[in-house]
């Protein structure tokens, strides 16, 4: 199977991740449960994936690492420690429903950045129009998983510290591939998943935490254990009961493969995938391509549609051809309603440090084949 | 032997305290504190040597991490809280 739905998850692991979870699970216990060996083994993983994650995103503290189970996770914590019911929320055209459906649940008012596609100058102009003084709280992706589009993110952390307005920032599409600095864009949370670009398992996720947080669990911290509230410290505060070490254990190997390749060797060799396949599908009658025409805002994710062919068909198809791709809303029918592709949905191909150029070739060959069969 | 523990508010405080040290030279050990120097239940101590302590908190001044409480355990095995 040539498999392209990474933006989703990273189907293909570095051989170094499944080892190091796999002997996690054989050897490792609970960490800060007790003295003995296989905890300690298990605190001493767990203690590295925070080093090392606080080095690759530059978090002066490991203890601002909270391991979590998804970027999912880590934003609800992010949101639900800053929002409160009521509070005015800026957000992008391009936010994932796990930014917009805990805002709808606080009962936030959500206010939308919007911007056509791929035009990051208007996206920060209408940031700059949108962001006033009752604005309690920013959330804003860095690559939008539907089309791959690199917003400007820096130029939005600086609007946002300018106006002393506190920042959240979902890095699903970009940590692994894009630099990613906590201290340089002064953002007071940034979440990110640890299964796709930094290739750990799938239950793993990180939040790098810079502000004042509430704890979305309450229990057992192997801390403080004769009182009843949670401890005020991190990483305790935000991680109730038992750590998932395996995964922890493989998002360590994960993230040294990703610092061992580099992000801009693995951005490169994503985006030309990603240009390539755009290259061939535009060519083909029919076949509506969401490309940028500037490839420094095109991250490795391509949505394109195919005239007259429902997406999920299209998408189902070529899974029958052994081409995994995802189809439909991907979860963020904002982004689609920014990009006018709300009614049709899209077929999304996502790359990954694991596929080759003859993959991307192949899914442009499929689509031809399936876009005569129309 | 005599020595030292410095007591953290946190496994991963711990672990902090612990590579500093390592990472200047000073052998620590990491370990769950002793109920009876433990006022809130389940914290974690790092072990220093009796005579490595006053290069430890040189070290952990320098990084941020000064302890706020470390207990000396005497030879007759009692803990005894080192007034900083």
């Amino acid at each position: 199977m040539i498999y392209l739905d990474s933006a989703a998850t990273t189907l293909q692991k570095p051989p170094s991740v499944v080892r190091a979870a796999s002997y996690a699970i054989n050897h490792m216990a609970s960490p800060g449960r007790g003295g003995y060996g296989p905890a300690m083994q298990a605190a001493e993983v767990v203690f590295a994936c925070r080093q090392e994650a606080a080095e690759l995103f530059h978090v002066e503290d490991p203890e601002q690492v909270i391991l979590t189970s998804n970027a999912t996770h880590g934003l609800n914590i992010a949101i639900k420690s800053l929002v409160k019911p009521g509070d005015t929320v800026l957000i992008s055209s391009f936010e994932h429903n796990a930014v917009t459906r805990p805002l709808y649940a606080l009962g936030a008012q959500i206010r939308v950045a919007a911007s056509p596609l791929f035009q990051p100058e208007a996206m920060l102009e209408a940031f700059a129009a949108k962001l006033t003084p009752e604005v309690r709280c920013v959330v804003c992706t860095h690559v939008s998983n539907v089309f791959g589009y690199i917003l400007p993110l820096s130029e939005i952390a600086a609007l946002c510290r300018s106006r002393e307005v506190p920042l959240i920032v979902d890095a699903s599409q970009s940590a692994g591939c894009l630099p990613v600095h906590l201290k340089e864009l002064g953002a007071a949370f940034i979440a990110m998943p640890g299964h796709k670009g930094l290739y750990g398992p799938q239950g793993t996720g990180l939040l790098l935490c810079a502000g004042e947080t509430v704890p979305l669990l309450e229990g057992g911290t192997g801390s403080r254990s004769a009182e009843q509230d949670m401890p005020d410290f991190l990483p305790d505060r935000l991680e109730a009961g038992t750590h998932n070490v395996p995964g922890a254990a493989g998002l360590l190997a994960g993230l040294r493969f990703v610092k061992a390749k580099g992000l801009e060797r693995i951005l490169e060799g994503e985006r030309s995938l990603t240009l390539q396949a755009a290259r061939g599908l535009s060519s083909l009658p029919g076949v509506t391509v969401y490309a940028a025409s500037d490839p420094a805002c095109q991250a490795g994710v391509l949505s394109f549609r195919l005239d007259g062919m429902d997406c999920e068909v299209a998408g189902e198809a070529l899974g029958e051809r052994d081409i995994a791709v995802r189809a439909g809303l991907h979860c963020a029918p904002l982004a689609h309603k920014a990009a006018g592709t709300f009614e049709t949905g899209t077929i999304r191909a996502s790359f990954s440090a694991f596929n080759y150029p003859a993959e991307a070739g192949r899914l442009v060959w499929e689509v031809t084949r399936l876009a005569r069969r129309r | 032997m005599v020595y030292y523990l410095i007591i953290c508010r946190s496994l991963t405080y711990a672990q902090r305290t612990a590579a500093a040290l390592e990472r200047a030279g000073i052998t620590a050990h990491i370990l769950r504190a002793p109920k009876v120097v433990d006022q809130a239940g389940c914290s974690h101590a790092v072990k220093v040597s009796e005579r490595r302590l006053a290069d430890a908190l040189l070290v952990l001044g320098r990084v941020g991490l000064s302890p706020k409480r470390i207990y000396v355990m005497s030879s007759d095995g009692s803990y005894k809280e080192v007034l900083l």
